[in-house]
């Protein structure tokens, strides 16, 4: 069994995954709402840099810069005209609306860019490999990977822990109408989650999409996995939903190298075990109950 | 004056008549009748019973021929055409997952397209419905039925996924609906035989065979292992490689499946260079093969990729790998010709592409489309003005070395199969076709 090889290639998948359930996280703190739409938001938004890239051929700098700001602009939109204008909502009622995004999203893709395939470049490439230590082959893609999903984590520790902007979003997840009367303006909150979580999601789309293909229905396998990821390391967790998507990738890999015809599920019988003796997830501190 | 009569005394328990008003001979018991009635009676009496009887036969031989129409009314009625067209159906997902194969059915558009602008069949156009089935087999059915009760089709084309051409077949069959042909290999379509449908696409079985042939004769392979996809398109396709192996006292250097969703195959692809194989054979989908071959680059595994003919639009699959079809050198199998061949049959299409279709591609899939749609055309011209199931049917089991843009056909009333030859091709530096081994049959088919 090449074990260097299972490790690198399970770590990569797995801080993909841990990447982009921190989109689905990030939501999910500030309103409860598991937002279904997660995966062709980001999906959509990678199809601007495609377009940015093919069509304009812009700079790949440009165009992703660009795509951040489209995402944030896009997270902004879904939350201020899909979820804001429900009435009286219930927590099922907004988890539906998002549904209903996910299919919006991906009908238009289909019909702006056509379903077929199509390959998407980053400027780091899975072709060029280095072998620094005999069986452990380590791509571009694979780095990029890892670089970027600890930057990341790093940012949103940081930015929950210490920042203004982080404190007003967990007291907004834990009381709303508290956050409300302390001055906090929580629209405003959830208008920046979703865009915060549809920024962080296109990073994660591109990053899946430059080692698999872009299509309207890319996003949808590897949400389910970063959903996954994201409840085995607590959804209230950045890094647990990090070493979440890691436990995923390498349990994926391992098992998939040992038994491929039981690879899909693996993780998944994994993770509900792991649920039965940890409800709220490996790295929830506690479990709240809202009455 | 009345007078008493005792019918059940005397007999007369039936028809009895005061004017042309009938008794019913049920009554019993005695009735009194003035003069004029009982002379009513005896005059008429005799004769209208007469009459009542022949009524009775006449009704019972009507419901006796009733019943026998209603049971012929229940086997096949001529449904699907007039004087002025002829309905032909088909479905395929326009949108969703696989919308990239929604140009099958587009494809049999350009083949109808121009036969009515030829004036059309014996005086009837062609009029072609394409339904979306999303690639849901539960949609398929909903289209099919909506076609078939409502529009009334004459017969389907095409027809793309064994998992909807599999929940439409049941009902075509019983509603005796010619159809030609599932684009799909899958050995269900053609065992147990279907009198009403009529195989087009070489079988998996046998393309994998051929593959597998290539692999050990020509290119001289010694260690061959297979990637399938976890379902009936991937088993069939092992199974017959396995055979094939063994002819030559040979096994699988690793057998690993795959399910059509996954996304991640490294661990795979791993499994599969830890083998040592030379050449992998590869029965899976178009995504599935583009990150198959992705990542073998990306874990420097080096070895002959071999897809199946549903792989063989190089132009599709270079894009969606970035050019790496055309870098690894990927063979395929193939159950067309070349797409821009250089025959007449061929430039007609591509002029008819321009003509009717300039959004189309004239590619692979799209040819599938027309592959399918040849042989009716083909057949309908044939049956001219006495058109029928039964006509059409007949002339179906006559085709004899039919090849259009397609394989080669022969089909006759007791064998529906699709052609049992593929070529083998190679996808060349700048993405062109190579053809490395032409037609071959594979000669220890056991269909």
């Amino acid at each position: 069994m090449p074990v260097g090889q299972l490790l690198i290639e399970g770590l990569a998948m797995g801080a993909c995954y841990g990447l982009f359930g921190l989109a689905v996280v990030i939501i999910y703190k500030t309103s409860e709402v598991i937002n279904f739409a997660a995966g062709e938001m980001a999906m959509f938004s990678t199809y601007i840099v495609f377009h940015m890239l093919t069509v304009y051929n812009c700079p790949f700098w440009l165009a992703f810069l660009m795509a951040l700001v489209f995402a944030a602009i896009l997270g902004v939109l879904v939350q201020y005209i899909f979820l804001r204008p429900a009435k009286n909502p219930t927590l099922l009622g907004l988890i539906v609306i998002t549904l209903g995004v996910e299919m919006l999203l991906m009908g238009l893709a289909s019909w702006k860019w056509g379903a077929e395939g199509q390959a998407f470049y980053l400027p780091v490439s899975y072709k060029v490999t280095y072998e620094p230590i005999s069986g452990f082959i380590v791509s571009e893609w694979a780095m990029a990977v890892f670089i970027t999903a600890a930057v990341i984590m790093a940012f949103l520790y940081f930015f929950f822990k210490h920042t203004k902007l982080g404190t007003a979003m967990r007291a907004t997840q834990q009381n709303k109408h508290a956050a409300k009367i302390m001055g906090i303006q929580t629209d405003m909150i959830f208008a920046f989650a979703w865009a915060f979580s549809s920024v962080i999601g296109v990073i994660a789309a591109m990053l899946l999409s430059a080692k698999a293909i872009l299509d309207p229905q890319f996003m949808m396998e590897p949400f389910l996995r970063a959903f996954a990821a994201a409840v085995l390391g607590g959804l209230m967790s950045v890094p647990g939903v990090l070493i979440g998507g890691a436990i995923m990738g390498l349990l994926e890999n391992f098992f998939g190298y040992a038994w491929p015809a039981w690879k899909p599920i693996t993780a998944f019988v994994v993770i509900v075990l792991v649920l039965c003796v940890r409800p709220s997830g490996l790295f929830a501190k506690h479990y709240i109950k809202k009455v | 004056m009345v007078q008493e009569l005792n019918f059940k005394k005397r007999g007369e328990d039936a028809n009895v008549y005061i004017g042309n008003k009938l008794v019913s001979p049920r009554i019993t018991g005695i009735c009194k009748f003035n003069k004029r009635q009982i002379s009513s009676i005896n005059k008429k009496g005799g004769e209208k019973a007469m009459d009542l009887r022949r009524i009775r036969v006449v009704m019972i031989v009507s419901l006796f021929a009733l019943f026998m129409f209603a049971y012929d009314g229940q086997a096949k009625q001529e449904t699907g055409f007039d004087d002025k067209e002829i309905r032909v159906g088909q479905w395929g997902p326009q949108t969703g997952p696989a919308a990239a194969w929604g140009n099958v059915a587009r494809g049999s558009k350009l083949v109808f397209d121009i036969v009515n602008d030829e004036g059309g069949i014996a005086g009837r156009k062609i009029k072609y419905f394409i339904r979306d089935d999303q690639y849901n087999p539960s949609q398929a059915v909903a289209g099919v039925r909506e076609l078939v009760e409502k529009q009334g089709i004459f017969a389907f084309v095409g027809g793309v996924s064994t998992a909807s051409c599999s929940a439409v077949q049941g009902y075509l069959l019983e509603k005796e609906i010619i159809w030609i042909s599932p684009c799909t290999g899958a050995a269900t379509f053609y065992k147990p035989f279907n009198p009403y449908l009529w195989n087009m696409w070489p079988s998996y079985e046998n393309d994998a065979s051929v593959i597998a042939k290539f692999a050990i004769e020509k290119k001289k392979f010694k260690k061959i292992a297979m990637f399938y996809q976890n379902d009936g398109y991937g088993l069939d396709s092992l199974d017959s490689v396995k055979y094939r192996l063994s002819k030559k006292n040979m096994e699988l250097v690793a057998a690993i499946p795959v399910e059509p969703i996954e996304s991640d195959l490294s661990s795979q692809i791993q499994k599969l260079k830890a083998s040592g194989a030379e050449a992998v054979i590869a029965f899976v989908g178009p995504k599935q093969a583009a990150i198959a071959v992705k990542t073998s680059v990306s874990l420097d595994f080096k070895t002959q990729w071999m897809f199946s003919y549903n792989l063989s639009d190089y132009e599709m699959m270079n894009k969606i790998t970035d050019g790496l079809w055309a870098k690894e050198g990927v063979i395929t199998s193939a159950f067309t010709q070349e797409p821009f061949a250089k025959n007449e049959l061929t430039a007609k299409y591509t002029a008819a592409v321009k003509k009717y279709a300039p959004t189309e591609r004239w590619s692979i899939f799209y040819m599938a489309g027309v592959v399918v749609a040849e042989p009716l055309v083909q057949v309908l011209k044939k049956v001219g003005k006495n058109l029928s199931t039964k006509a059409v049917a007949d002339e179906l089991n006559k085709i004899k070395n039919f090849q259009g843009v397609g394989p080669k056909v022969t089909w006759t009333a007791t064998n529906h199969m699709g052609p049992k030859s593929v070529q083998i091709w190679q996808c060349g530096p700048k993405g062109e076709i190579i053809t490395l081994q032409k037609w071959t049959e594979n000669e220890i088919s056991r269909d």
